[in-house]
């Protein structure tokens, strides 16, 4: 009953081979960046890492939409998962946000304003998981999760807006510039980077699916106990 | 004094293929019931049998996972003035301990647009005869005297559909026998009451007909007085009294 | 006119309960007063502060004061669930979250028009200025509409008391960051056009927050 769709295996095979085979075209195949040096490199995944993570965070909110008006729990776990796996990329982002900044601008932090929205955002969504084990039954926590869900990805933009204009008043010193990565892009590199977003968009396909597969077993599971 | 109302749609519940779930599991499956125009239908069940859950369900209280409700022939969720008709008494007293009685019928009166306002109040918290007490804050009613005035509330704009849950608890012999006239009263044309009530004895008096709730369905519902039709029924009957 | 009469009612009730006990009020003016006096200490603060420095104290003493009002709104109707009472009535259900939320506000802008003066003599900064009563307005006015929203989601988990500061917190940080921003304009006399944008930041969440009660609290409520 629960054999895995063959789509999936493929996906598992596709991440397992594609992530260390862009990390390869990244290490090698892309030009070391002039005045950054070779941590540089580390902005592909950093950049992919955050666009997967918000992605995730869409993701989520739509499934919750998507259970408030099917009340099926099925699009509880799709949001659930998208969440949890969200918050991983999220802190996948910020720690190679930190190890990028360390050597460039001398500092573990920067109060940039994507930075900082990540880590609010990863705030919030920790807050989602802290709500849902107080509420007693799983369709509270689905209906509450979902309405939550949907609230606070409307509010990252919000978020981003207040944080950048916030930045352009209170101006950093040593900060990476605004609307780029501090660097041009060089046709090889651009290449690499897209690589990577695709990369990442499959990884995260793969792990939500893998992760809902998992959260239905967990509520058979769960019935069967009743 | 014999209760009518004006602006009423005829008072008829019907119930067909309610599904509520929690934890998983149907508290209520595929449950189906009419209660018709001047029926007095006692609703039987065990303890956690879902009778509190169908009693929400219908005044609007939670949502149904699936199945149909239609009030006076209209679905409950079409829109929110349905709920005029529906006057309901659950297991606490829905009032604000720190106002007094005349303040929270008041508060009711007005979310209910009742007209005229402070004459149907004072005059309802007399039937229930709470006079007396009726500048007091709520936090100093006793159990019996707060469900007196509950009783007061569910009925204060006059609706045609009672759902009362448990109504008799913590009602001593005078409450008690003042609610079991105020409901006979009650019963009635353009008027459908379904009671919850866990020792169902007394009320095989007053009572058109008994459903009975047993894993998540009506399994019995007859007029009372066709309950020797029902051995099974009259025996738990017994058991409960 | 029924469902102004019911949100009206709503936040009636709700000033009538707040009268009757004061359990609101007072305690966040308390609340607030004692951060006004601990931030004072903590951050070792000289008697005549910048602009900015009071503007964000300001607003982080009532961010912090008010979630204890509205953690007290929402407990009340709790208490022989009187919400019950609420969602019986024949009106949609949003109009209680107007009522609440209003009446959230209410208490709250009366705390900070309390909290001014006294603000006022601690940091040596005249804080009546009518352009920093904009402010206060549209700022409250976003974070208690989120808050209510939130209070409602917050008050069926077990952990409720706790539950709403982690929940409204993160979520309210574009409110705080334009509300402290356009205070500190207003007490450095700049004028409010420059400030334009936090304002219209400030407007866009009153709208969003106010849009997310009408669309979700029903939903939140109805189990």
């Amino acid at each position: 009953m629960f054999k895995k769709p063959p789509i999936l295996i493929l996906l598992d095979l596709l991440s397992i081979v594609l992530v260390p085979a862009a990390l390869i075209l990244i290490l090698f195949f892309t030009p070391v960046e002039a005045v950054m040096g070779p941590v540089q490199k580390v902005f592909y995944f950093h950049v992919s890492a955050a666009w997967a993570g918000m992605l995730s965070f869409i993701i989520a909110a739509a499934a919750g939409a998507g259970y408030l008006i099917r009340r099926d729990l099925k699009w509880d776990q799709l949001s659930l998962s998208a969440i949890e796996v969200g918050v991983v990329f999220g802190l996948i982002a910020i720690l190679s946000g930190m190890i990028w900044a360390r050597p460039i601008w001398n500092t573990w932090w920067v109060w940039d304003p994507r930075l900082t929205t990540t880590a609010i955002m990863e705030l919030i969504y920790l807050a989602y998981f802290i709500l849902r084990s107080g509420l007693a039954t799983p369709e509270a926590r689905a209906r509450l999760g979902a309405v939550y869900a949907i609230v606070s990805v409307i509010t990252v933009p919000l978020t981003f807006f207040s944080i950048r204009l916030f930045r352009t008043i209170h101006p950093v010193v040593i900060a990476p510039s605004e609307g780029g990565a501090g660097f041009n892009m060089s046709p090889r590199m651009q290449f690499a980077f897209f690589i990577s977003l695709a990369v990442f968009t499959v990884l995260l396909i793969d792990l939500i699916w893998n992760r809902t597969r998992l959260a239905a077993a967990q509520a058979k599971i769960q019935m069967g106990e009743n | 004094m014999k209760q009518t109302h004006a602006d009423s749609l005829s008072a008829r519940i019907e119930v067909s293929g309610l599904v509520k779930k929690y934890q998983y599991q149907p508290v209520l499956d595929q449950l189906s019931l009419t209660v018709e125009d001047g029926d007095l239908c006692v609703l039987v069940g065990a303890n956690g049998a879902g009778k509190t859950t169908l009693l929400r369900i219908l005044a609007g209280l939670v949502r149904a996972d699936t199945g149909q409700i239609l009030l006076g022939g209209v679905p409950l969720r079409a829109d929110p003035g349905i709920r005029k008709q529906i006057g309901y008494i659950g297991h606490a007293s829905l009032f604000y301990n720190d106002l007094n009685a005349l303040e929270n019928l008041t508060h009711y009166a007005r979310l209910y647009h009742i007209n005229p306002l402070e004459s149907t109040v004072v005059e309802s918290i007399r039937s229930v005869g709470l006079e007396p007490h009726q500048h007091k804050p709520l936090r100093t009613y006793s159990r019996g005297m707060g469900q007196r005035l509950a009783i007061a509330r569910a009925l204060l704009h006059d609706p045609a559909i009672l759902l009362f849950d448990e109504p008799y608890t913590g009602l001593d012999q005078e409450g008690a026998a003042f609610l079991d006239d105020r409901l006979r009263r009650l019963q009635g044309p353009s008027r459908a009451i379904l009671l919850a009530a866990h020792r169902p004895q007394r009320l095989l008096q007053i009572a058109t007909h008994i459903a009975w709730l047993r894993e998540g369905k009506i399994v019995q519902h007859l007029p009372v007085n066709r309950l020797s039709e029902a051995p099974e029924l009259r025996q738990y009957l017994q058991e409960t009294a | 006119m029924t469902y102004l009469q019911t949100v009206w009612q709503v936040f009636r009730k709700d000033v009538q309960v707040e009268w009757r006990g004061r359990q609101g009020v007072p305690v966040m003016l308390v609340f607030a007063l004692l951060m006004a006096f601990l931030f004072n200490f903590a951050l070792q603060l000289s008697p005549d502060l910048q602009a900015g420095l009071a503007a964000g104290l300001l607003w982080v003493s009532l961010a912090f004061a008010s979630t204890l009002g509205l953690n007290r709104s929402v407990s009340l109707e709790r208490e022989n669930l009187a919400l019950d009472g609420l969602l019986l009535a024949p009106v949609d259900r949003s109009a209680i979250f107007f009522g609440k939320a209003w009446s959230n506000l209410i208490f709250t802008l009366l705390v900070a028009l309390m909290l001014l003066p006294v603000f006022s003599l601690f940091y040596g900064q005249n804080m009546l200025k009518p352009g920093l009563l904009l402010v206060i307005l549209l700022g409250l006015g976003a974070y208690t509409s989120l808050g209510t929203l939130l209070a409602a989601l917050s008050i069926q988990a077990r952990t409720r008391d706790v539950l709403l500061p982690i929940l409204l917190y993160p979520l309210a940080l574009p409110v705080l960051i334009a509300a402290v921003e356009a205070s500190r304009g207003v007490l450095s006399a700049q004028p409010l056009g420059e400030l334009r944008s936090w304002i219209f930041l400030l407007l866009a969440c009153d709208i969003l927050f106010t849009a997310a009660g009408l669309l979700f609290f029903e939903t939140i409520l109805e189990e």
